[in-house]
C-alpha cells in the first residue's frame, strides 16, 4: 500500500521530480515517443526527433558505461565533505543517450578506466545522482 | 543586406583583482572607448551591457546606472547574460541593431567583478552556468566539466598533458607583452605539469584565472565612422550557435557544435574561409578549449590541434596566431567582459595600437567566445579599413 502511494506521487510529479524518485529506486527514467519511438531522458519535454510531446514512461535499469569523467580536487560548495569523488558521464544501457552523476571514492584515474561499469545508487539531497562502480 | 557596421573606438581596464567597485570599473572602460572613438556620450543612442554576477557587488539593472553616470540618463540600455559568452553575444545583438538601422552609435560594455567572492564561492557561482540539474548539482565545477572534455579528447586523439600545457605556455608568452593582462608571467611545460590538480587531468595552469575587469567598444554605422575621420574596423561576419546545454547531451564530446555553427555563419557572411583569417582571439578558458576551438573554427583538422601548437603554428609569428593578447588564460577572464575584450584586442591590432604584441601584416581577424561548455557561442570577423 505504501509503495503504491509513493509510485502515485511519482506519477503526479514534474519530470525532474520523477527522475529523482526513480533514481532513489536505482533506475533511470526515460520517455519513449509515442509517435516515433525515440527514447530520451524524462526531463526532455518534446521528442528530439519529431517534436511530439506524448510519451510512454520507460523505466531503465540505472546501469551504464563510463564515457568520460573528472576527479574534482577543488569542489564547489556542498561537496566539501564528499571526499575524493568523480563527476561521471555514462552511456545508459539500452539507449543512445548519456546521463551524468556523482561517484564517490575515486582517487586516481586507475580507479576508473574509461568503459568501466556504473549503476545508479541513489539521489542524494546534497550530491545529486549518486553512482557506484559495478 | 544589412547595413555595414564598424568599431570606431575601444577601451579596457586592466584585468585582474581590482579594488574598485563594478560601476567604477565599467565607467573607466566606457570613458576609454568614448575617448578612443573621439565622440561624446551625447552621440551614444543605446547602451548594451554584458554582465553575469553583478548581484555579488550589489548592482543589477546596470545600464541605467552606467548611462546616468555618463551624463546621458535618457539613453536606453539593457543587460545581456550568456555566462562566459555574454560579451560576444551582447556584441552580436548590438551589431544586429546597427545593421538593421535602429541605431547609428552604440556603447557596448562588458564588465565583471568576481574576485571579492573568493575561490570556492566563485567556483560555485560559475557552476550555476552549467545545466545545474545534471552538472553543478552532481558536483561538477567548470574546470571539472572541461576536464571531462579533455579526458575524452585525449583518449580519442592520443593527446597528452604536455600538449595541453603547450597552449598555456604559448598564451603566457603573449600575455607578458600585454600591459592589461591579469597573469603576466612566463611559464614552462614543467610548471604547468607540476601545478596543483584542480580537476584531473586539468591543473592550475591549464585554467584561466577568475578576473575582474571591463572592456568597451563604440559600434556604429559606416557613415558615422567615416564622418569621424578616425581609424576604424569593419565587422564583415557575424554568427551565433547553440549546443546541448549539458555535456552529456552531445553526440561527440570533443567538438563544440555552437562554435562550428557560428563560425560557418560568420565565414559565409564574410565570403571567406578559415584560411583567410590572419589571427584569432579564441575562448581558451582552459587549455583543452583552445585545442578544440582551433579545430572547430576550421584552422586545423579534428585531432590536429595539439600537433599544430607543438609545431608553433599558433604562436604570434606562426601560420595562424591564436590569442596574441594572451587569451583568457593569461590576459584573464572577467566573464561579462571577455567577449568585448577580444574585440578590443582586434581593434588595437588592426588600427596599429597593439605595440609589442602586433601580429604583422594582419588585415582580417576573428573573435570566438562561448558561454558555459559552449552551450552558446558567437563568432565575429573583422577587417582593417584603409
Amino acid at each position: 500500500m505504501e509503495l503504491s502511494k509513493t509510485r502515485q506521487q511519482e506519477q503526479d510529479s514534474n519530470p525532474r521530480e520523477k527522475f529523482i524518485m526513480a533514481a532513489r529506486r536505482h533506475k533511470i527514467l526515460s520517455n519513449k515517443c509515442s509517435r516515433c519511438g525515440h527514447l530520451m531522458l524524462v526531463t526532455v519535454y518534446y521528442c528530439e526527433k519529431c517534436f511530439n510531446h506524448k510519451f510512454e514512461i520507460n523505466e531503465l535499469e540505472g546501469t551504464g558505461k563510463v564515457v568520460t569523467y573528472t576527479i574534482q580536487a577543488v569542489a564547489p560548495e556542498g561537496f566539501e565533505d564528499a571526499g575524493s569523488y568523480a563527476w561521471v558521464v555514462f552511456s545508459v544501457d539500452g539507449t543512445d543517450f548519456n546521463a551524468s552523476g556523482f561517484l564517490p571514492g575515486v582517487t586516481s584515474a586507475s580507479d576508473l578506466p574509461l568503459g568501466s561499469r556504473v549503476r545508479v545508487l541513489d539521489y542524494h539531497p546534497k550530491h545529486g545522482l549518486t553512482l557506484q562502480k559495478v | 543586406m544589412p547595413n555595414k557596421v564598424c568599431v570606431l573606438g575601444a577601451g579596457s581596464t586592466k584585468y585582474g583583482k581590482l579594488n574598485e567597485g563594478i560601476i567604477e570599473i565599467a565607467l573607466k572602460a566606457s570613458i576609454d572607448a568614448i575617448d578612443s572613438a573621439g565622440i561624446t556620450p551625447k552621440d551614444i543612442q543605446a547602451g548594451y551591457i554584458s554582465n553575469v554576477f553583478g548581484v555579488t557587488d550589489r548592482q543589477v539593472h546596470m545600464a541605467p546606472v552606467i548611462m546616468s553616470n555618463l551624463g546621458v540618463p535618457e539613453v536606453p540600455g539593457l543587460t545581456i547574460e550568456s555566462a562566459c559568452g555574454s560579451g560576444s553575444i551582447m556584441f552580436r545583438e548590438a551589431y544586429a541593431n546597427v545593421a538593421a538601422g535602429f541605431y547609428d552609435c552604440i556603447l557596448g560594455l562588458g564588465v565583471e567583478k568576481i574576485t571579492h567572492t573568493g575561490t570556492i564561492q566563485s567556483t560555485t557561482l560559475f557552476s550555476y552556468c552549467s545545466d545545474f540539474f545534471y552538472e553543478g548539482g552532481n558536483g561538477a565545477s567548470f574546470p571539472g566539466l572541461f576536464a571531462s572534455i579533455a579526458r575524452s579528447y585525449m583518449a580519442k586523439y592520443k593527446a597528452s598533458e604536455e600538449d595541453l600545457a603547450r597552449v598555456a605556455v604559448k598564451n603566457h608568452e603573449n600575455g607578458i607583452l600585454n600591459p592589461k593582462a591579469h597573469v603576466r608571467k612566463k611559464i614552462t611545460i614543467d610548471d604547468v605539469l607540476k601545478s596543483p590538480v584542480v580537476a584531473s587531468p586539468l591543473k592550475l595552469y591549464d585554467c584561466c584565472p577568475f578576473s575582474d575587469g571591463a572592456s568597451a567598444i563604440i559600434l556604429c554605422s559606416e557613415d558615422f565612422a567615416k564622418k569621424s575621420g578616425r581609424p576604424f574596423i569593419e565587422v564583415i561576419g557575424s554568427g551565433r550557435g547553440a549546443s546541448p546545454a549539458a555535456v552529456q547531451g552531445r553526440d561527440d564530446i570533443t567538438t563544440i557544435p555552437s562554435t562550428v555553427a557560428a563560425a560557418n555563419q560568420a565565414y559565409k557572411m564574410a565570403g571567406i574561409t578559415a584560411k583567410d583569417i590572419d589571427f584569432a582571439e579564441v575562448h581558451d578558458c582552459f587549455t583543452i578549449a583552445e585545442l578544440i576551438d582551433i579545430e572547430d573554427l576550421g584552422f586545423f583538422k579534428k585531432g590536429a590541434g595539439a600537433n599544430a601548437v607543438r609545431e608553433g603554428a599558433t604562436s604570434r609569428d606562426g601560420e595562424i596566431p591564436i590569442n596574441p593578447s594572451g587569451g583568457l588564460k593569461s590576459k584573464g577572464h572577467p566573464i561579462g567582459a571577455t567577449g568585448i575584450g577580444q574585440v578590443v584586442e582586434v581593434f588595437e591590432q588592426l588600427t596599429g595600437k597593439a605595440e609589442q604584441r602586433t601580429v604583422r601584416d594582419a588585415e582580417v581577424a576573428l573573435t570566438h567566445n562561448f558561454g558555459a561548455t559552449g552551450a552558446s557561442a558567437a563568432v565575429h570577423i573583422f577587417k582593417r579599413v584603409q
